[in-house]
């Protein structure tokens, strides 16, 4: 297993929105798809994890809906919504830009500034 | 509470999640990471431990989930009200002090609030009331006494085109009198332009409005009626749309009854009855044909566009009756609270001054309360902020408690307002606007709840602050077993010192309104109101008949007048009766000019002119200085005769030599075609007596010139009598009206005739005198009683904290007298402290006062206030703090 990873401040929100959209998923499932795509390097904080969650039905990012999971069980499931669709598109716009800046200063040589 | 569960229910409405389906779903997700956890080769109960660790308890659950969608402000607040709510039950004796303390202030201020409003801010039932205006002339020379001008039909009819003018409203008064059956009855009749229903826009009780059909055909014999009149002559009868009433011998169908907030109008008189004005033309015989106008302005005008824009019409009509107008004068419209906002304004700000600080002084004594009881309730802080409080969420514990504390006071203070605020109105009727109607609404409530509010964070956050100052350093000092010094800081000693002061400064204000007020019933009056009643009769002069027309003779109407003085004066127990036509102290006669012999002089003079009978000096009695009063001859004939007071020699005629003078009176004349005047009325008269000076312009003001003629001289269609009895003379009014009758069985008396001391009462200086004396008194109780009830419980909980403390003292020999000085030092020193702030406050508050009341402090009552104010506040003190000595020393040891 590689190093973990320490996940900045807002962006498990994003990692959410990004999971479920990929297909409807409950929220463990919400919390293995992000470790798998991650490989298994992000340690998410569980506690927070549903408090993310909650917020962003709130906001109408995601709905959820209860169904059937793969071992039978009742489980709520979660997609995205219109709104939450566009907010992906906004935040991962913003996360590419300030990715982008913040590399470029950083791999910055002296003979270039 | 109850309101908070709906808020909330709506909330969690909002929220959509109910916490069985939030826990249902944490429960799946619990359980598939156990599985996995399992699979990866855990044993089942580590599963679910490490399960329970990663993701968290299934109890927590809904709280996350409420705190994630933002409810968790709201589930702290409602417990902290249900904590403080059972706080304030546990304590219950803190509690009612508390409360009461707060809901005396709150109550008095939105009474004071409510009065405000419904006398300043919205006095009027009127549709834009704010744009009616009153259009008064004012007499550069006398600014302070506005004229009211009367309109012919033209000059009306140009007004209301004006290009400011919304609507126009003309009205004009007329004594009648209910004929036709029974006995006759007076009623103030009001004659008003058809449009008076869309003018003023009151939607009548019953019936309908005065509306501009009521004007074909010269007129519809219809009237409305006020609701007073309504009550007393019909005794409120909702089925009165339809009957007849007799008026003046004419028959009007009933068309409407005016709700009781509609009293129009307060300032030139209510009616009893509203006509259409076409009537004045071709039933009644109203005296002037004219209007007197109520201008309603367009939205949005300006007074002084208003005023520029109506002036120049004003001046066309004072050059067609130069007569009516002053030389130099302005035209200045006048919204119609103005007399109001004059005459009360000054009143109401002074007494809402009394309530603030009431409400202030109310507050400190909640917040020393707090603090007193905090100093309790460290223990159970310190554990909260040990387990992890914030000090933020301290204080708003305590401050949700103060609320709780002001808002129950509120409730108590609101509905006990309800009352308080007709205690001015009941105590000085006369000073505030008959339509004024005093209601709860949502101004008002929106009020209190706001002060409430204010009050709640103004007094609890002294305390909180201080209590939850430092919570956290004095982890769990355990119960403070030993010997504790009381900490050296105090900041209720502060608030007891600012307390004192507010109140001394209540207590000089009410001393100073007592000393007026009682200076005011001394003031020498001039004449003796005891046992005198004032009535009147209308003469029939309306009459169609005979008599009609004779009585408009001047000789009939003297002997007619004369006939049942006499008559009046026959009843046993009756000692004089005077006629008297507008000469009833204390307001007595109208100003008028005249002119005195030999004076060349730039002054024009103005004195009272009265119409009086030779009686009635003797009926009032007021002394004769000089010279005589006329006979029974000369007040038949009328003129070549007068008398003069006091103030008249003194000012117009050097003393020496005021008998035989001459004076002339070019106003002793009158229009009106119902008066009769006697032939040479504004000839020269002489001079033939002199009498003191009785008080003609009000019991405060200086008694100004008066000249006395024979009421023969001019008699308008009605006279009154001066009634001077054995006894009180209410009660002789049956045997009087019979006496009348038994000089003309149809002569009625008008429903006023009332006592002269009444009328006394009734004076609009006396009644704000008294009004403040009383409630400043009541103001100044309050604010002592609670500033006492501060400093016993500071003292009593100081006493109670250090029993261990005394215990000690005495058991170590202290002299008990020193005990008892210990326990109650603190307090008397704020005591002292602010007692002296007080003085020092109140003398630079003497000059702000003197502005607002007839005189202000004097070092007198100043120092009796501060000197009971000392006094009790030493009981008060040395009353709990007696427990400190009464303990005895093994059982103070033992305590705890």
């Amino acid at each position: 297993m590689t190093k973990p990873v320490e996940l900045p401040q807002g962006t498990l929100e994003m990692l959410i929105l990004k999971a479920v959209s990929l297909g409807p998923l409950h929220g463990y499932g919400i919390l293995l798809r992000i470790q798998q795509i991650s490989g298994e390097r992000l340690e998410i904080l569980q506690g927070s994890f549903y408090t993310a969650i909650y917020r962003l039905e709130r906001q109408g990012w995601i709905e959820g809906e209860w169904g059937e999971s793969e071992n039978n069980r009742r489980a709520r499931f979660y997609s995205l919504t219109a709104a939450g669709r566009r907010q992906l598109k906004a935040e991962t716009a913003k996360w590419a830009d300030m990715a982008a800046v913040v590399a470029g200063i950083l791999n910055a040589k002296a003979d270039e500034v | 509470m109850n309101l908070l569960n709906a808020i909330r229910k709506r909330w969690c409405h909002l929220a959509s999640r109910t916490p069985s389906d939030v826990e249902e779903e944490f429960r799946s997700t619990l359980d598939a990471y156990q599985q996995d956890l399992i699979r990866q080769g855990f044993s089942e109960e580590e599963a679910h431990r490490k399960a329970c660790i990663d993701l968290g308890r299934l109890g927590t659950q809904n709280e996350r989930y409420r705190d994630a969608i933002g409810l968790r402000l709201f589930d702290e607040l409602s417990g902290d009200l249900r904590y403080g709510l059972r706080a304030l039950c546990r304590n219950p004796r803190f509690a009612v002090v508390a409360v009461l303390s707060l809901a005396l202030g709150i109550g008095a201020t939105t009474a004071m609030f409510s009065l405000i409003y419904a006398v300043l801010l919205h006095p009027f039932p009127y549709a834009g009331a704010d744009r009616i205006m009153n259009p008064a002339i004012v007499n550069e020379q006398h600014p302070d006494e506005p004229q009211w001008f009367p309109l012919n039909q033209a000059q009306f009819d140009i007004m209301r085109r004006t290009a400011p003018v919304d609507s126009l409203l003309g009205f004009n008064n007329s004594h009648m009198e209910i004929t036709g059956g029974g006995l006759p009855e007076a009623v103030f009749g009001v004659y008003l332009t058809e449009n008076a229903g869309s003018f003023f826009g009151v939607r009548p009780l019953l019936g309908r409005n005065i509306e501009p059909a009521d004007a074909e055909h010269g007129g519809r014999a219809v009237v409305v009626l006020n609701y007073r009149f309504w009550q007393r002559r019909f005794n409120g009868d909702p089925h009165v749309i339809g009957q007849t009433l007799e008026l003046d011998h004419a028959s009007y169908t009933i068309v409407g009854v005016m709700p009781r907030s509609f009293a129009f109008n307060d300032t030139t008189g209510t009616g009893d009855v509203y006509l259409p004005s076409s009537l004045m033309r071709s039933i009644a015989n109203v005296p002037y044909m004219a209007y007197i106008p109520w201008i309603k302005l367009r939205p949005h005008v300006t007074l002084a566009a208003a005023n520029s824009a109506l002036e120049p019409i004003v001046r066309q009509f004072a050059k067609e009756d130069p007569r009516r107008f002053p030389d130099h004068w302005h035209l200045a419209l006048q919204p119609i609270v103005v007399p109001y906002r004059q005459q009360t304004g000054r009143t109401l700000t002074l007494l809402l001054a009394g309530v603030v600080l009431l409400l202030i002084i109310g507050c400190a004594n909640c917040s020393i309360l707090l603090l007193a009881r905090g100093r309790s309730r460290r223990h159970e802080l310190a554990i909260r902020s040990a387990i992890g409080a914030s000090r933020w969420r301290i204080v708003r514990q305590l401050l949700v408690e103060a609320v709780v504390i002001s808002c129950t006071g509120a409730i108590l203070g609101v509905a006990a307002s309800y009352w308080l605020a007709r205690l001015p109105l009941l105590l000085s009727p006369d000073s505030f606007p008959a339509e004024a109607v005093i209601r709860v609404n949502a101004p008002i409530l929106a009020f209190s709840v706001a002060l409430a509010l204010l009050c709640g964070v103004l007094f609890g956050l002294v305390p909180a602050l201080r209590l939850s100052h430092n919570a956290s350093a004095r982890i769990l000092p355990g119960r403070q077993t030993g010997v504790v010094a009381a900490p050296a800081k105090h900041r209720w000693s502060v608030l007891i010192a600012a307390q004192v002061a507010l109140t001394l400064l209540l207590m000089a204000t009410a001393g100073t309104a007592i000393r007026s007020f009682l200076q005011l019933m001394q003031v020498p009056l001039g004449y003796d109101p005891t046992d005198v009643m004032s009535l009147g009769i209308m003469l029939h002069v309306h009459d169609p008949g005979e008599w009609g027309r004779r009585i408009r003779l001047h000789d009939v109407r003297t002997a007619y007048i004369e006939q049942i003085r006499a008559s009046i004066a026959s009843v046993p127990g009756v000692s004089t009766v005077a006629v008297g036509t507008d000469a009833t102290p204390p307001y007595t006669g109208a100003e008028s000019s005249l002119v005195i012999d030999g004076n060349a002089d730039g002054e024009q003079p103005q004195a009272r002119v009265m119409m009086v009978g030779p009686e009635y000096f003797a009926a009032l009695r007021i002394p004769v200085i000089q010279g005589r009063i006329w006979n029974t001859d000369e007040n038949f004939r009328g003129d070549f005769i007068a008398v003069v007071n006091r103030a008249f020699a003194a000012r117009y005629l050097s003393s020496s030599n005021v008998l035989g003078r001459q004076i002339r009176l070019p106003g002793l004349t009158s229009q009106n075609r119902f008066a009769a005047v006697s032939t040479q009325s504004t000839a020269w008269r002489q001079i033939i007596g002199v009498v003191g000076d009785a008080r003609n312009d009000g019991v405060d003001h200086p008694v100004a010139p008066a000249i006395y003629v024979p009421y023969s001289a001019l008699m308008q269609p009605y006279a009154q009598f001066l009634v001077r009895t054995q006894g009180d003379p209410l009660t002789y009014l049956h045997s009087i009206r019979a006496a009348i009758a038994s000089v003309a069985s149809d002569q009625e008396v008008s429903k006023g005739a009332s006592p002269l001391s009444d009328a006394i009462q009734r004076d609009t200086q006396y009644s704000r005198q008294r009004l403040f004396s009383i409630l400043f008194g009541i103001f100044s109780a309050i604010a002592l009683a609670l500033a006492l009830v501060g400093i016993f419980s500071i003292v009593a909980y100081s006493v109670a904290q250090r029993t261990t403390e005394f215990g000690v003292r005495l058991a170590l020999g202290a002299p008990r007298a020193h005990v008892l000085w210990v326990a109650a030092r603190i307090a008397l020193v704020s005591v002292a402290t602010g007692v002296v702030l007080g003085l020092a406050c109140d003398s630079f508050l003497g000059a702000v006062l003197a502005h607002w009341m007839q005189n202000a402090f004097t070092a007198g009552s100043l120092f009796t206030a501060a000197a009971l104010l000392a006094l009790s506040a030493l009981f008060a003190c040395l009353l709990p703090a007696r427990h400190a000595i009464t303990v005895p020393p093994a059982e103070a040891l033992r305590y705890e």
